[in-house]
């Protein structure tokens, strides 16, 4: 404790001889700090074990998929990552921005760290790379669930449902970097709106036509469907008879990076302005 | 003049005496004022066309593909985009909820309120006959819009309107458990982050649950995706009993709840 107090002194020293030139790795040290005692790390635990307890119920359905031409263990994976990528990936980051936001709106913790020689900037994308660390977390936590549960159903049906560790890293991995600039937008809702109920609830109410929206034209513009779709191509290229649209990386990085860099411009921009007012 | 208006019961409204003693008085009119600056009305609106927009879209977009099959025309809009709908719906109300005690617990609210000769429990019966309007005014917004999509691409007949009536008073029923349960949650969980991941977990369990499980889909968050149209006579009074059941349970376990909460503290 008294090692860290005084990192956090030097921080604090550093900073006031620097300006507003603090490190941004130590801002987001303090800021996952922060998030140690919220207890969000169990909700998210508790979102994947539920993710994959109907995938070890239902094992057996995985055998029936000969008219996609998909594998067992494979169809194990890519059912679990789906439902996943539909919904719960969603709407459980807009869980940890709701958090992000709220721990420091009671008590006005956020007005003391604006008091502070920080730039906003930097104080503002420190918290959003917390989102991207819980979001990877997530991510990891639900890989390690699907090892868990692979094996498991291994166990119960005699079948070898496990996959090489580094294909299922992969595919994770491919998910997580489609989720960037659909949290970036989560985050300038969740900084610029300041009323609770309509930045939780765009949040959420956009979550549910990204199906719909992945079978047209317009999901390239829709980041809340990337991780969606980037799975249903995955599934497309491991299922040989069933064809999925595929990622056509062209138009689609640009505008990614395109949206992403929008996104967090206009939260840098917004954040704090409330409070300074 | 002065001593009069100090005196008089207009200056300092008393209320009514059964709160006085510490009965329930019940009043969602004040719950109603507490809401005004969260933006909840507006939300609840938005939700309400949004959802509404859903069948209006789909019908704009592929109506050919519903128009040759042989349900009630209510029937087929129901199995088409009740599932959106539906989801919009208990979205909204989980929010709703978490909103409602967000508000009392963000400045310390709620421990004045329990200062106040009120049962805490009341506070929670206000508010939920707060959230039953505001759902029956987001329903008859959905109402209206599968009405429109019957009356413009299928047929339109006096029995479209009463099937439409009774699946949205059927859809109400089913969501009163899960509106319970979620301010049950939001009332027993101090910081908002907490109650809305819980809300969210439950939300997407009903996703994934087998949709053919009577007993599994009796899950509270599960119920409101339930369809009236083209049920079996059993499964609606199982259903509608079931919804009932669950209110009334949900409603004793917030009342213990916070008895227990109030000796222990």
């Amino acid at each position: 404790m008294k090692t860290r107090l005084n990192n956090l002194d030097t921080d604090a020293r550093q900073s006031r001889q620097t300006g507003r030139n603090i490190n941004i790795l130590s801002l987001v040290r303090v800021e996952l700090r922060k998030t140690r005692r919220s207890g969000i790390q169990w909700i998210l635990l508790a979102a994947d074990i539920i993710l994959w307890m109907p995938s070890i119920l239902n094992a057996h359905l995985n055998f029936g998929m000969q008219a996609e031409g998909i594998s067992p263990e494979h169809n194990f994976l890519i059912q679990g990552f789906m439902g996943m990528a539909w919904f719960m990936f969603p709407a459980s980051m807009i869980v940890v921005t709701v958090l992000l936001t709220q721990t420091e709106r009671s008590n006005h913790g956020i007005l003391k760290m604006l008091a502070l020689p920080v730039s906003t900037t930097r104080l503002c994308l420190a918290k959003f790379l917390v989102l991207l660390s819980l979001a990877g977390a997530q991510m990891l936590m639900s890989a390690g669930m699907y090892f868990v549960s692979a094996a498991i159903a291994s166990h119960t049906r005699n079948y070898p449902f496990m996959l090489p560790p580094l294909f299922v890293l992969r595919e994770a991995g491919l998910m997580y970097l489609a989720a960037v600039p659909m949290l970036a937008f989560f985050w300038l809702l969740s900084v610029c709106i300041q009323t609770p109920v309509f930045s939780v609830g765009m949040g959420l109410a956009s979550i549910v036509p990204s199906v719909l929206i992945i079978n047209t034209k317009l999901w390239l513009t829709y980041p809340m469907a990337y991780p969606f779709f980037v799975i249903t191509a995955e599934y497309g290229k491991l299922a040989t008879i069933l064809e999925t649209a595929q990622v056509e990386l062209f138009p689609w990085i640009p505008v990614a990076i395109g949206i992403t860099v929008v996104c967090l411009a206009a939260s840098c921009l917004c954040f704090g302005r409330a409070e300074r007012k | 003049m002065k001593t009069q208006s100090l005196s008089g019961s207009d200056r300092y409204p008393v209320h009514d005496s059964t709160s006085r003693r510490g009965g329930y008085g019940l009043k969602p009119g004040l719950e109603y004022k507490k809401i005004k600056r969260t933006g909840l009305l507006p939300a609840f609106v938005c939700c309400g066309l949004l959802a509404a927009a859903f069948p209006v879209a789909d019908m704009a977009v592929r109506s050919e593909r519903y128009l040759s099959l042989p349900d009630s025309p209510v029937s087929i809009l129901l199995h088409a985009d009740w599932q959106m709908m539906s989801m919009l719906n208990v979205l909204l109300l989980v929010v709703a909820a978490c909103i409602l005690y967000h508000t009392e617990v963000s400045d310390n609210a709620l421990l004045k309120m329990c200062s106040l000769p009120l049962k805490e429990s009341s506070l929670f019966f206000s508010k939920i006959l707060l959230l039953i309007p505001m759902l029956i005014f987001t329903l008859a917004l959905e109402a209206a819009a599968l009405g429109f999509c019957c009356w413009h691409w299928l047929s339109f007949s006096p029995e479209a309107l009463t099937e439409l009536a009774y699946s949205m008073g059927f859809s109400l029923l089913l969501l009163l458990p899960a509106a319970l349960l979620s301010l049950l949650l939001a009332c027993a969980c101090k910081n908002m982050w907490i109650s809305l991941g819980i809300g969210v977990v439950c939300i997407f369990t009903a996703t994934m649950l087998p949709a053919d499980n009577f007993l599994l889909s009796l899950f509270p968050y599960a119920m409101p995706f339930q369809i009236l149209a083209g049920m079996q006579k059993e499964t609606i009074t199982g259903f509608s009993t079931a919804a009932a059941l669950e209110s009334l349970g949900l409603c004793a376990a917030e009342i213990i709840f916070l008895k227990i909460r109030r000796w222990s503290a």
